[in-house]
This record gives C-alpha cells, structure tokens and sequence, in this order.
C-alpha cells in the first residue's frame, strides 16, 4: 500500500479542497497509519502555535518616533526649503541693491524709518536663515538615523524634534503671511533664531551622545 | 497568532494619522509584542528582529492614511511586518542557501537518534522554511499570499512546508502511534 506523502497529508488540511485530492481522501479514510500521520502534523501545528511570545530586549518607541519626526521634518524643510531660499534671496536682493536700504528713491523722497527698521531685520534673517540651513546639511551629513543612539539620546533628541516640527509649522504659517508688518518680521527672525538653537542641540546631543550635553 | 484588539481604534486612528506621540505610543504598546514575535520567529537574530520591529512601526506611522479599514488592523500590520521581514531575509542571505535540499528523506548522519526541542528544530530549518512554517502554521497566511509575499510560485510554498514538515517530524523524533 503506498502511503499518503507529507504534501497530500498537509493538503488535506487546506480549507476548501481541491478535486484532484479525493483520492487522497479516500485512502486516508481507511488508512490508520496516515491517519496517525496526520495527527502528528495537527499536534506540531497546535505546539508550534503554543511556542512562548519571544520579547523585544528594549523598548524601540522613542527611536521609533524620532525618526518619524526626523522624516517629517525633512519633507517639510525640502517644502520650507524653496520658500526660505526665495525669502533670503529676495533679502539679498534688497540688503545690496545699489540704491538699497541707505540709499534714496528715484522720486527723491527719503526712506522711511519702518523701512529702515525692516531692512535690519532683513539682514538678520538672511544671516539666520543661513545659519539654519548649514546645521541642516551637517545633520544630514552625520546622519543620526544610521547610527545607533541609546535611549537616553533618543529621547532627547525626540523632544527637539518635535519642538522643530512646531517651530517649523509656525515658519510655515508666517511665511504665508504678509512680510511688510514689523511685527511679523521680528517674530519670523524670533522663529528662526529659535529654530537654529533647536538645530545646534539636535548636534550637540547626536555628537556628546547626551551623557556630556547636560540636559 | 492574533493581537489583542486595540481599546478605542476608532479614535486613535485619527489622531496616529495626525502624528500624535501619545496616540502613536498606544498603537505601538499595543502591537509591539505580536509584532516582535513574528519578526524574531522569522528573522535568524534578536538584532535583525528589533530591526524589523522598528522597520514596521515606522512603515505603520507612515502608512496609516492608506488603512482604510478594510480587515483587522492587527492584519494590516502584520503583512507590513511579514514583509519587512521576508526583505531583511532576503538582503542578508544568511548562512544557508534559500532552498531546502532534498536530503529531507534520507537523514544525515548526525541526524539519526537526534531528538531536539521545537524551538531548536524551528531555528535549525532554513530561512525560507522556517518563513513558510511561521506565516502558514502560525500567522494562517494561505499559499497564495505567501508566494505572492515572497515572490514565488504556490508550488513553491506548498514544497516548502511540506519538507520543513518532514524535517520537524525527523529532528523532533516523533512516532506515529495507529
């Protein structure tokens, strides 16, 4: 008598059965030894289920969400990128134009002080703009996401992401506004400048590792 | 396997969707676990296992907006982390080659008298086997989602098992009791 093979005893296990297998059924009605097979392979299955739920060594969510942040980060900056290029661009444009910021109109009438006032801040903001976008590129450059953090790290370096993803929404949001009002001006340059703090903590923690940041 | 049912999916899913941390750790403490078994069930190493965990929780956060609540999130999930792990496997071709010879029927020398523990019979059987026992036995993926999955034919699949099965029944040393 030729026994059923491992595939057809695993087969008939399979819901909804296939026509060509009724055969195999039927030698496996009458058969104790198969029957005895198949049990064995319901028993390995039923154990294998049962098998203990290995555990991860180390909680993974603060690296987990720091690099999702980091991700988001990036995509947002390559969009903030464009307009912050155009904003410094257009600063430039005023900061060393021939008859700029210390210079007369054409109709000879002299600048005024909210434009003087403007003007400065301009100046600033390109300076910190660039700042901004050199610490990008030497974040990108170490790439913290192929190296490996500890918790700690990660944690902190969590934190400041998410405060640069505020901090980077609020730019976004002031960006889409009119840039002639002083105040918005100044609270962009605050925005800024606090984005280049977050950015040279982000550094100094992926570099120390934490332990020797002090936070 | 199946995960415990996240406690209020209904609102949490759109918070994860919005990238909130607290709503992000939820669905993370909720599935980390199932996640990792499965992973380290396929994946040869712990590291590699953590890896994958990682891999699927960041795809998953990512991802979220294109569950659209159609079956289990648990099965949604699960095929994210079934795939990554499947791609660890295949991008670092351990020690093995991905085929399981066909020295199933005729023991090795060492094999004869051996009788291990499940656990270590799972560990000793290839990559790919040992894949298609876990997602087939375990997680209930059919023959067709595992080919699909692993980029090959259902015959495949199905060959798979059953010599992964053969050599289970040799290592474990079972008898068949009529």
């Amino acid at each position: 008598m030729t026994h059923l093979t491992t595939e057809q005893l695993l087969e008939l296990r399979e819901p909804g059965l296939e026509p060509g297998l009724d055969g195999a059924r039927a030698h496996l009605a009458t058969c104790e030894a198969c029957q005895a097979e198949l049990r064995l392979i319901d028993q390995r299955v039923a154990r294998l289920r049962a098998l203990a739920t290995p555990r991860p060594g180390r909680d993974h969510f603060l690296a987990i969400r720091s690099q999702y942040v980091a991700d988001r980060r990036r995509k947002r900056i390559r969009w903030a990128g464009i307009g912050s290029l155009a904003l410094a661009a257009s600063v430039a444009l005023v900061v060393l134009a021939p008859d700029g910021p210390t210079g007369g109109r054409a109709d000879g009438l002299s600048i005024g002080p909210a434009y003087a006032v403007a003007t400065d801040g301009d100046t600033d903001l390109a300076t910190i703009i660039a700042r901004s976008q050199e610490l990008e590129e030497a974040l990108r450059v170490y790439d913290p996401d192929s190296r490996m953090i500890d918790a700690r790290t990660a944690t902190i370096a969590a934190r400041l992401e998410d405060q640069l993803s505020t901090v980077d929404r609020q730019i976004e949001l002031f960006g889409a506004l009119d840039r002639s009002v002083p105040e918005r001006q100044a609270e962009r340059l605050r925005l800024w400048n606090e984005r280049v703090g977050l950015l040279n903590a982000l550094m100094d923690v992926h570099l120390t590792k934490a332990t020797y940041a002090g936070m | 396997m199946n995960a415990f049912p996240l406690v209020q999916e209904e609102t949490l899913l759109p918070l994860v969707r919005r990238g909130d941390p607290k709503a992000q750790e939820s669905l993370y403490r909720a599935y980390q676990a199932q996640v990792y078994a499965l992973a380290r069930r396929i994946c040869r190493t712990r590291e590699d296992a953590e890896d994958v965990l990682q891999e699927t929780f960041l795809e998953v956060f990512r991802s979220i907006g294109q569950y659209r609540g159609n079956g289990s999130l648990w099965g949604w999930i699960r095929t994210i982390a079934s795939s990554k792990a499947l791609m660890r496997l295949r991008r670092n071709k351990y020690r093995d080659t991905d085929e399981l010879h066909d020295d199933v029927a005729m023991p090795r020398r060492e094999d004869t008298g051996l009788r291990m523990d499940l656990e270590a019979a799972l560990e000793r059987l290839s990559d790919t086997a040992r894949a298609v026992v876990w997602l087939h036995d375990v997680e209930g993926y059919t023959h067709d989602e595992i080919a699909t999955m692993m980029s090959k034919t259902v015959s495949f699949s199905k060959s798979q098992l059953a010599r992964a099965h053969a050599r289970l029944r040799l290592w474990l040393g079972e008898e068949a009791v009529a």
